[in-house]
């Protein structure tokens, strides 16, 4: 069923056929994103303010959000897409390797390879810029860098609970919640809940992948929301009206753990998607028919 | 070998209660009308090549498909040397290629493709695909986006051919090729497949086939008609090239400098197969040939 010496060679196969069928696209969104975003800008600048400025850190991680998100939800359509196609799904099918060494080389492609390799693109291209041009200020490394120093040496916090915000001015209390969401796993949780159900869309569906995609992900979300924003604005109103009786209360709630359970209750809720999303992935190239 | 038994498939109610009946005389369920293919028996023996004929929609594609493990079978079973094409189990695809009728322009140099996805077929040899590319006159540097539909189908070929599979499907292979690479075809064919191999090629193009298939089977709606040998059907069938009108001939057709006319084989005189002649005369009379060949 997964034998490592096939899987390596069916890896090496699927890299280069990625690489084949997105490596520009890869390029283009990693390495033009941010190079245009700096001639945009610099130019505007230049034009509105007579000055010669490079793009703020908040544009820059804004445009790398979206760029990164683009790389997301293009990449598995182009790489895996064409499996739904009689023509290249003949041949993809009865490619001698088993469906799990083709499953697993999909996700390791789709969640580690890709989007890894675009990052590291994409903050490259943005450090180049940077120490080209200092009025772009710190790169997007560095930036991050600091606001991980910021955080561990956070002063107040506030949480925003739906329409209503909270916020503690308590250094130790803010710095122990920073402490209790401060699990890698849950944010890696979060983005296979962004790459996966973009791949299942691309093998799933036969046309108009992304656009389909983009509508079952509303759908879904529309559902849970449905489900479970009543229990959500009960609880929020709870603590709000809590922190305005006892604020000490609420205090020593975050203190003991509140984060770290919601952290908690998230991951176990992602994780559960996840591996629907992916039973449903193996299913689709289980039960792939042409 | 490749055994199919009792093969049924059907699109549209995959399964569903009305794709099956309960047959009171066999005492058990069987496929209704409703099958593209239904009660399929056949033997596929190694060291030969399968001709595979059939009027438009009678599922030639279809059992192709079925044989390689691309569908289901929804009835019976299929198996080759003991293993089921619908496993897909490495083991067994590293040893068939599926030629398909519509192949995909890869983005890639069509030798890159070879290397890329050669080295899952256990027999698969480089040299031969240059070999092979060089019989076709294909350029194996060139770019396969860039190919016209012939010269990536030929592309294909070559590297069917270089993977040296056991079993061996091809649907409609010599479509969208020009005359001389035809030939070329035919040539390639005989030359470099392996001899233990279990080939099966669909067409409708016989001519382009006619010296290199044998035996020869010929679908109908759920059924199949004929699977013999060209012996066998020479035993039992006379096709005559004379001008000279035969009174109780099963077919007849003129062609240019007289006719052809087949007819019961009942002097035991050797003749050569028209398969074009033999597809016209097995659809014309349907229940005597079956009865002929089910002897």
């Amino acid at each position: 069923m997964f034998n490592f010496r096939r899987f390596g060679k069916y890896f090496a196969t699927d890299v280069r056929t990625c690489w084949a069928n997105f490596g520009l696209s890869l390029l283009t969104i990693s390495l033009l994103f941010p190079t245009v975003l700096y001639i945009v800008t610099t130019a505007f600048n230049l034009i509105l303010r007579s000055s010669w400025d490079g793009p703020d850190m908040g544009i820059r991680v804004f445009v790398f959000a979206v760029a990164m998100f683009c790389l997301v939800v293009t990449m598995p359509v182009k790489c895996y897409g064409r499996i739904t196609e009689k023509q290249y799904g003949s041949f993809w099918l009865t490619l001698p390797a088993s469906r799990l060494e083709k499953f697993v080389s999909m996700f390791i492609m789709t969640c580690i390879i890709v989007p890894i390799t675009g990052t590291v693109l994409y903050l490259g291209a943005d450090a180049i810029i940077c120490a080209l041009d200092h009025t772009c200020g710190r790169n997007l490394v560095a930036g991050g860098m600091e606001l991980l120093r910021h955080m561990s040496d956070l002063q107040e916090f506030t949480m925003n609970l739906g329409e209503e915000s909270l916020t503690v001015e308590n250094a130790t209390v803010a710095q122990e919640l920073v402490r209790q969401i401060n699990s890698p796993w849950l944010y890696v949780d979060d983005f296979f809940g962004i790459t996966l159900p973009f791949l299942l869309g691309a093998i799933f569906f036969k046309n108009g992948k992304t656009v389909k995609t983009f509508l079952a992900i509303f759908a879904f979300s529309m559902a849970t929301s449905i489900i479970m924003s009543p229990f959500m604005a009960e609880w929020a109103s709870e603590i709000v009206t809590n922190a305005n009786n006892d604020p000490q209360a609420v205090i020593s709630m975050f203190s003991h753990g509140l984060f770290k359970h919601l952290a908690l209750i998230d991951t176990i809720t992602d994780t559960i998607v996840n591996l629907a999303l992916l039973a449903g992935i193996w299913f689709r190239i289980k039960t792939l028919k042409h | 070998m490749i055994t199919i038994k009792d093969l049924g498939f059907t699109y549209g109610e995959t399964g569903g209660l009305r794709s099956i009946s309960l047959n009171k005389e066999k005492g058990h369920m069987v496929p209704t009308e409703k099958f593209v293919l239904k009660n399929i028996t056949m033997n596929l023996e190694e060291g030969r090549i399968y001709g595979l004929l059939g009027e438009n929609g009678v599922g030639k594609t279809t059992l192709l498909t079925l044989l390689c493990g691309l569908k289901k079978p929804q009835m019976g079973t299929i198996s080759a040397d003991g293993r089921n094409p619908y496993d897909r189990e490495p083991s067994l695809l590293s040893e068939q290629y599926y030629l398909s009728d519509e192949v995909p322009p890869m983005n890639m140099k069509a030798v890159d493709y070879a290397k890329n996805y050669g080295k899952f077929w256990e027999g698969f040899d480089m040299d031969k695909f240059i070999e092979v590319m060089g019989v076709f006159e294909n350029d194996p540097q060139q770019k396969m986006t860039h190919m016209s539909f012939g010269q990536l189908k030929k592309t294909y070929i070559s590297f069917a051919l270089a993977c040296n599979p056991k079993y061996l499907f091809m649907d409609e292979p010599t479509n969208g090729l020009d005359i001389p690479s035809k030939a070329q075809f035919r040539k390639a064919m005989t030359k470099y497949t392996r001899e233990d191999s279990v080939i099966l090629i669909s067409t409708h193009q016989v001519r382009d086939l006619e010296n290199i298939i044998d035996p020869i089977i010929i679908l109908d709606r759920q059924d199949v008609l004929l699977n013999a040998t060209l012996e066998e059907i020479s035993e039992k069938l006379y096709f005559d090239y004379s001008s000279e009108k035969i009174e109780d001939a099963l077919y007849s057709e003129m062609i240019p400098g007289g006719n052809i006319q087949v007819s019961l084989n009942q002097n035991g005189e050797d003749s050569k197969v028209n398969i074009e002649a033999l597809f016209n005369t097995v659809h014309q009379h349907k229940e005597l040939i079956k009865g002929i060949f089910n002897k």
